[in-house]
């Protein structure tokens, strides 16, 4: 099959992407990620604490666990569709970072990703797909956010390139 | 539409962009880092074009009284937070779409990315315990609060219910805007084609 054999131009992927997330958006909601993974954060939190987790106010007052939560069948499906893309397409196998750099970023960038879409209420996807073409007020403080942040984060990527 | 349904419908959606993610290899860190570092726009034209379509598309339901949009408070919390986002996620190499998608190639970098993310979350979810800020959801006012830094709520619906003008006209104002974006771009790839 051809999809599977050469690289998606991504003006299409993304069109395509759009007008599904139109219907989404008539349907449940725009596409979102961030509350989704929030939700199994939760979760994963009650599994590991039990009733510890209901003496953190977070957990009751904001996102109380709940597995029938819409967003996390969102990630869950696009760690699905990516699966059998990369399987159909013969590009799945391991990987592993192989610098101790490369480690370290990712643990800061991951704990980073974590606290700004809490801190935020939204992620990359909701403030690029969701919010700012709703024409949300959020979206257009998130993207300045966003912008300023890659931005510094490029300089700081760009000194371990060459220090590496 | 029952709470299953929901689940259904949003991984048959979720399927179908971790398969054309994945095909097409868009990353939205590679959308902002390549174009700010780089200077080349692969990913942030596809990210344009989105934009457009759903800009339009979204504002058009809205005009009408259909769709979901999303409401709640904004403020500060949404540039710090975002910006703290932007940070991490040209640390990590990846947003939290290609996090899954790269996690479905196989890549570990991307599962310990998201590993933190998680952890992360969580930590978040101890501080906020203790400073109760950004508001939660039922403490959210959809007014100006200068001491909890908020700015309350504003979105296509709400400007055309203070304007009297329906959510496209801003739509296609947005649109617009995005489009000359795009084709400011285009305009830099042909004149370093030109060049080269």
């Amino acid at each position: 099959m051809e999809l599977f054999r050469k690289t998606l131009d991504p003006v299409i992927a993304l069109s395509a992407i759009a007008v599904l997330d139109i219907f989404l958006f008539l349907i449940v909601g725009a596409w979102t990620v961030g509350g989704g993974e929030t939700m199994m954060t939760g979760l994963i939190a009650q599994f590991i604490l039990g009733d510890t987790i209901d003496r953190i106010p977070f957990w009751h007052e904001v996102f109380k666990p709940d597995a029938g939560y819409w967003k996390i069948y969102i990630s869950l499906g696009m760690l699905f569709g990516a699966i059998v893309g990369a399987v159909a397409s013969k590009e799945f196998f391991w990987r592993f970072p192989k610098r101790l750099s490369e480690w370290v970023m990712i643990t800061v960038g991951g704990l980073l990703m974590g606290i700004g879409i809490r801190l935020a209420f939204v992620c990359n996807v909701s403030t690029f797909f969701g919010l700012t073409p709703e024409l949300n007020l959020g979206g257009y403080l998130a993207i300045s956010g966003i912008l300023a942040g890659a931005w510094f984060g490029s300089l700081i990527y760009k000194r371990v390139l060459e220090g590496g | 539409m029952s709470a299953l349904a929901e689940c259904l419908v949003a991984f048959v959606f979720g399927s179908v962009v971790g398969l054309l993610v994945q095909r097409s290899r868009f990353c939205n860190t590679a959308a902002l880092r390549d174009a700010m570092l780089f200077k080349t726009f692969r990913n942030t034209k596809a990210l344009l074009v989105a934009m457009m379509i759903l800009t339009i598309g979204f504002t058009a339901f809205i005009s009408i009284g259909a769709g979901n949009p999303m409401r709640f408070d904004v403020g500060v919390n949404q540039i710090l937070g975002l910006f703290l986002f932007g940070t991490g996620m040209v640390l990590a190499g990846a947003c939290t779409v290609s996090t899954w998608v790269k996690a479905g190639e196989g890549n570990f970098g991307a599962i310990w990315a998201l590993i933190f993310t998680f952890v992360g979350m969580f930590l978040f979810s101890l501080i906020w315990s203790y400073i109760y800020w950004p508001p939660a959801p039922s403490a959210m006012t959809g007014e100006l609060s200068v001491e909890r830094l908020q700015f309350g709520f504003s979105n296509a619906e709400t400007l055309q219910e203070k304007t009297g003008i329906p959510a496209i006209f801003f739509g296609i104002i947005q649109a617009a805007v995005l489009y000359g974006l795009y084709r400011a771009i285009k305009r830099r790839e042909a004149a370093s084609a030109a060049t080269s």
